[in-house]
């Protein structure tokens, strides 16, 4: 019993993790309906900004902090702007696709500039984990859970209290009506890619700095922990971006302690198929059954 | 005045529209007739910027509105009530108009506005918390005219704002068509409904296949026979 609690907090820690990659994976999902698989590399190029800073310059955590997150958003809206922007409404596919290929060369570019496949990333805390009863808790798991329930608190607010976030809700309930109101949907939109990847960046500085380490396979990690937390959640919803990353994390964690590493992943994804079948929409997310709002209007 | 001249717009190769030439006056209410499929819907979209017309102008007193982005198209006082209403479904009323308002800063008057939104419309102070896609038709024809108006408009352009709703609900519509006419708002309005657009129309236009085929008043209009059978439903007596 105490280490099925054990492991749950575990699990709820490196689950805060996946809840705010699948933040900021759902907030671009929601405002284009279009899936970005460059998302986690984006992110790899921020923490590899980080690492360049922390090896090269011996940079403090606030500059390598601020180099991820700088650099993802840049590589963000620089993945906007290709394969997102000049894409015709109904391209969604060609967006999908051409995310891929960015994916590919933003792997390419980070491994063309630190060839070594692994490089240091610096610790946000070192020391003793604090002991609760006969529980252990990570001081920066707990500082991961902390930015992950304060930035989710923070999107919403600005989604629901702000202008802005009124923009980028009229455009995720009808991209049309946005733009008859007014809106100026392409540059909303940009905008909203690189809050995503701000998120993203942050996500991935916490990520890294538990690790340690950083590798460019970290893109494609954090784009399938990202996408599998948001699928699992519901598409588009931020409540159910923070479930779902939640609930992925508790699932790794218990069947790495019953089962070993190995077969870890294997119930991640059987955890996905289990929530496709069952809620197709996600557990939080409205069942996939209107036709997408763009598809309409026309006589 | 608005002023529409030999419009093209395509999806793809096919022409929707074929050189459309037509004016909206100042202060008056114009209505555009015509069967499914005719290119009515397109041109609203294309005078709203959502589309990219091929050739030809759209004029808004002199200033030139083609090619602009919708977005410049409301600064410059043209709004649309789309087909289908397009309310923000997952939106609540009030925050349906506030983004109706969206260009707008001066935070009291937006207020006040929403309240001129409410007495127009009482139905919508009723429901002003509740989301817009509970809304009925009728309602939510209601809001998608509120909304458009809250960016206050001097030409409101309206595609089939009757579709699909309750004969008593359509007058009432039609009913606060006249009324913001009246209060000075230029009406630009797409119908299939040509009784009721009979009542309160200036002028009229006819479109087929992407062509206007009549340009006339409505005493021109209900005495062609052409398109009495085909759009007042009206009996040949022998």
């Amino acid at each position: 019993m105490i280490d099925f609690v054990q492991n749950t907090i575990d699990g709820v820690m490196i689950g805060s993790s996946y809840a705010l990659l699948a933040l900021g994976f759902t907030l671009i999902f929601g405002v284009m309906r279009r899936l970005n698989l460059s998302y986690g590399p984006s992110i790899m190029i921020g923490a590899y900004l980080g690492t360049l800073a922390y090896v090269q310059l011996s940079a403090g955590p606030a500059v390598v902090i601020a180099a991820t997150v700088i650099g993802a958003v840049l590589a963000g809206v620089y993945v906007e702007r290709l394969c997102f922007a000049p894409m015709a409404a109904g391209a969604g596919i060609a967006s999908m696709v051409s995310s891929f290929a960015i994916w590919m060369q933003l792997e390419q570019a980070a491994i063309l500039v630190l060839p070594h496949h692994t490089y240091p990333f610096p610790p946000l805390a070192t020391g003793a984990p604090l002991t609760l009863g006969p529980f252990l808790l990570r001081v920066d798991h707990l500082i991961t859970l902390g930015c992950a329930l304060a930035l989710s608190a923070a999107v919403q607010l600005l989604l629901y209290r702000s202008r802005f976030g009124l923009a980028l809700r009229a455009i995720i309930n009808d991209p049309v009506a946005a733009h008859l109101v007014g809106i100026n949907v392409r540059t909303a939109v940009m905008l909203a890619f690189a809050l995503a990847s701000a998120v993203g960046g942050i996500a991935g500085y916490l990520v890294l700095a538990t690790d340690q380490q950083v590798t460019p396979m970290f893109g494609m990690w954090a784009t399938f922990k990202g996408l599998i937390a948001m699928m699992i959640g519901g598409l588009g919803s931020i409540p159910g971006a923070i479930v779902g990353g939640l609930v992925l994390g508790i699932v790794e964690a218990q069947s790495q302690w019953y089962f070993g590493p190995q077969v870890r992943d294997l119930f991640a994804y059987v955890l996905l198929f289990t929530c496709l079948v069952l809620r197709p929409g996600g557990l939080l997310g409205e069942p996939p059954t209107r036709e997408p709002a763009l598809g309409r209007g026309r006589a | 005045m608005l002023d529409v001249a030999n419009l093209v717009t395509a999806y793809g190769k096919i022409e929707a529209l074929k050189g459309v030439t037509l004016q909206a006056e100042r202060g008056r209410i114009t209505c555009l007739l015509g069967p499914n499929g005719a290119g009515k819907t397109t041109l609203m979209m294309s005078i709203a910027g959502i589309l990219q017309p091929q050739r030809g102008s759209i004029r808004l007193d002199g200033t030139d509105l083609t090619g602009l982005t919708p977005a410049r198209i409301v600064a410059q006082g043209v709004a649309l009530v789309p087909e289908n209403r397009l309310v923000f479904p997952q939106m609540s009323v009030r925050e349906n108009l506030l983004a109706g308002a969206y260009q707008r800063n001066d935070k009291a008057e937006i207020a006040a506005d929403i309240e001129r939104m409410y007495e127009r419309f009482p139905r919508l102070r009723e429901r002003r918390e509740q989301l817009a896609g509970t809304l009925s038709g009728g309602e939510q024809q209601m809001l998608a005219v509120a909304r458009a108006l809250m960016s206050r408009p001097s030409v409101l352009l309206m595609d089939e704002p009757s579709l699909g709703l309750a004969p008593m609900v359509v007058a009432e519509i039609f009913r606060i068509v006249a009324e913001l006419n009246r209060d000075g708002t230029t009406i630009f309005l797409v119908e299939q409904n040509a009784h009721m657009a009979l009542q309160v129309a200036h002028h009229f236009y006819l479109m087929e296949q992407g062509r206007v085929t009549f340009s006339g008043t409505p005493g021109q209009l209900a005495e062609d026979e052409v398109i009495q059978r085909a759009y007042l439903g009206a009996r040949r007596t022998n």
